[in-house]
């Protein structure tokens, strides 16, 4: 009755990828010029707080295994948190800019989520290749992160911010449930 | 050279825990989980995504009685993928199905499910062997029903006690407190699924995060509602922080909607659902019953904890407003609860005989305990607020604390009461393929 995981996969890296390209326009054009209509601070933030929400569904209609079901509620709930801190401080509703870490906090937690959730080695197959790069990825932006939000105007933080988010979108339209991965495919998982 | 060493232990530490993890997934089962065949079926088969070993006991197949049926023992086919053990024929019934494959790197893998001859079968939470509820899922239920009161009680008073007096110190501490009792809802609600599968399936919960949980999520009552709740929490999160966002507090109207539909959900998968000759009308009681209490506890606490200590100008108004609402909702409380007992339990000896009875029992006394301590509200201290004194009492304050605990003291005793049996009736036909209780 669910669709196929990979095309869950592939819905979630629209959002992803738009809510990258949000953030690369405002590190090319500056957060200043990005600003000058008001409803674009509150675009990037949005999108983050509504893929949270529609990650719930993902979390409790596939139950498969226990892990993977905990692993997507991280997710769910790592980005509202993020998307909400963010629309708090763009609304001004949050004065602390602390609160700016809800987006390294986020990564960094679904980074660990995803190379703990993903039970097979990078070469099992293609899915299990893309999830520790995911991993990693978002551990690495995880990282950018935390210098971002101390440097908020920083073009270099903000980019790479923006290429993560990017490379995400990029990971998971690679997805398929059984497909090889540098032309390996564990025998276990249907390769000879 | 230090953080170097630092930085590549941690890279190593992290890549290895994934080599060393690989496991299975279970992709089919025959029969299936839920199914009602129409004769015996020759042996049970679970399909794998990766090659599995299994032990000659690893699929354990039994009656409703807990007498064994299968006919050899477990073995595997098709390079390890399928995982299969024959039956012998089997009479009309329902059967539980405990399964543990080992996984290439050494996990094992579980699962348990119900499939019945020619009768409907029960759900894996009620299979051959399975336990339950114990002490810490009493507690996750005591705390998701505080959560639930925080929420419901809390969207209440705001809209219909404060509506737009209110105060920023007011306004900010609302929000809080009703925003942790939807984090509470969402997180105890996920513990307590997985303490339920715990107890279906017989296993640690260390060992049960590589539990298939589809049958217990998809098949059974528990399971939607889990569904539905979870996904209600997380709209009610959203429309809550878009109220808190833009200051609009018109759309707390539909998250409390939302709460309020929860609560029949709740009503729809407790015993007041499931149990024979249950009805329309015992569900909408149960409902009124449930969303009485929650309004009534959660508004006392906002009460206590927001109005009193942050608005000394909003006190009267806002304890003369909830003191007509409580009137209300005690009453409605005490018919429906009325009603349910009458429903539940056929004779009046089953209060002190059964199990159900006496923890009704000791529910009755607390909630005596707390009408009176209301009683004492509404006649002592709504009469001195209406003549202008008491506002600055911090008596007043210590006691709406009290009324509060005992409240809450009232949720424990019915996180308890829900996963009671009430007595049967004499013309009841349990369909219970297990009568193994802790």
């Amino acid at each position: 009755m669910e669709p196929p995981a990979e095309v869950v996969h592939w819905m979630f890296g629209v959002g992803f990828l738009f809510l990258g390209l949000c953030l690369l326009a405002e590190a090319i054009v500056g957060r200043a010029v990005w600003r000058r209509r008001a409803w674009r601070a509150y675009l990037w933030p949005s999108v983050a707080f509504l893929m949270g929400i529609l990650m719930w569904p993902v979390m409790v209609f596939y139950t498969s295994s226990a892990i993977h079901m905990l692993a997507h509620g991280a997710w769910a709930q790592t980005m509202m948190l993020a998307g909400m801190a963010q629309l708090g401080l763009v609304r001004g509703k949050l004065k602390n800019a602390a609160w700016e870490l809800t987006v390294p906090f986020a990564l960094l937690v679904s980074g660990f989520a995803f190379l703990i959730h993903e039970q097979n080695p990078w070469l099992f197959s293609r899915a299990a290749f893309l999830h520790h790069a995911l991993g990693w990825t978002a551990l690495a932006g995880g990282l950018i992160c935390v210098g971002r939000a101390g440097r908020p105007r920083s073009p270099a933080f903000n980019a790479g911010f923006a290429f993560t988010i990017i490379v995400f979108a990029f990971l998971l339209f690679c997805d398929r449930n059984v497909a090889p991965i540098f032309g390996h495919l564990s025998p276990l998982a249907g390769g000879r | 050279m230090r953080a170097k060493a630092l930085a590549a232990a941690s890279l190593v530490a992290l890549a290895l825990p994934a080599s060393a993890l690989a496991h299975a997934n279970l992709l089919e089962r025959t029969p299936n989980y839920g199914s009602r065949l129409a004769k015996s079926p020759p042996g049970i088969s679970l399909q794998f995504d990766q090659g599995v070993d299994v032990f000659s006991n690893g699929i354990d197949v039994r009656s409703s009685t807990g007498k064994v049926v299968t006919a050899g023992p477990a073995h595997t086919a098709d390079g390890g993928r399928v995982a299969t053990v024959s039956l012998r024929k089997l009479p009309r019934g329902a059967y539980t199905i405990r399964w543990h494959v080992t996984s290439n790197e050494g996990h094992v893998l579980s699962g348990v499910y119900t499939f019945g001859v020619r009768v409907k079968p029960p759900p894996p939470t009620e299979a051959y062997g399975a336990s339950g509820p114990t002490a810490s899922e009493y507690i996750v239920k005591w705390g998701f029903f505080l959560g639930l009161a925080l929420v419901v009680g809390g969207l209440v008073f705001r809209l219909l006690v404060l509506g737009t007096r209110v105060t920023p110190a007011v306004e900010r501490r609302f929000y809080f407190v009703t925003g942790a009792g939807i984090v509470a809802c969402t997180e105890l609600g996920i513990l307590g699924f997985m303490l339920t599968a715990r107890d279906a399936f017989q296993l640690p919960l260390g060992r049960l995060i590589y539990g298939d949980l589809s049958p217990l999520a998809q098949g059974t009552r528990f399971g939607t509602a889990f569904i539905a709740m979870t996904l209600g929490f997380a709209v009610i999160a959203a429309l809550l922080f878009l109220a808190w966002l833009t200051d609009r507090p018109a759309i707390l109207w539909p998250a409390l909607a939302v709460a309020l539909v929860l609560g029949s959900g709740l009503s729809l998968s407790s015993h007041s659902a499931v149990e024979a000759g249950s009805s329309w009308r015992s569900e909408t009681a149960d409902w009124v019953h449930l969303t009485a209490a929650c309004v009534w506890i959660g508004g006392l606490m906002q009460l206590a904890i927001v109005v009193w200590p942050l608005a000394p100008e909003l006190r009267r108004e806002a304890f003369l407003r909830f003191s007509k609402l409580a009137g209300a909702l005690v009453g409605l409380m005490v018919v429906a609860g009325a009603y349910l007992a009458y429903e539940r339990l056929p004779q009046a000896s089953d209060l002190w005989q059964t199990h159900y009875g006496r923890i009704l029992l000791v529910k009755s006394g607390i909630v005596a305990l707390a009408l009176s301590w209301g009683a004492l509200h509404h006649f002592v201290v709504r009469p001195a607020l209406e003549r202008g004194r008491g506002t600055g009492s911090s008596v007043v304050s210590r006691s709406l604390l009290g009324e509060s605990a005992v409240a809450i003291a009232i949720l424990l005793v019915v996180a308890v009461l829900v996963d009671a049996n009430p007595p049967p009736k004499p013309t009841q036909q349990p369909t219970r393929a297990s009568a193994v209780k802790r």
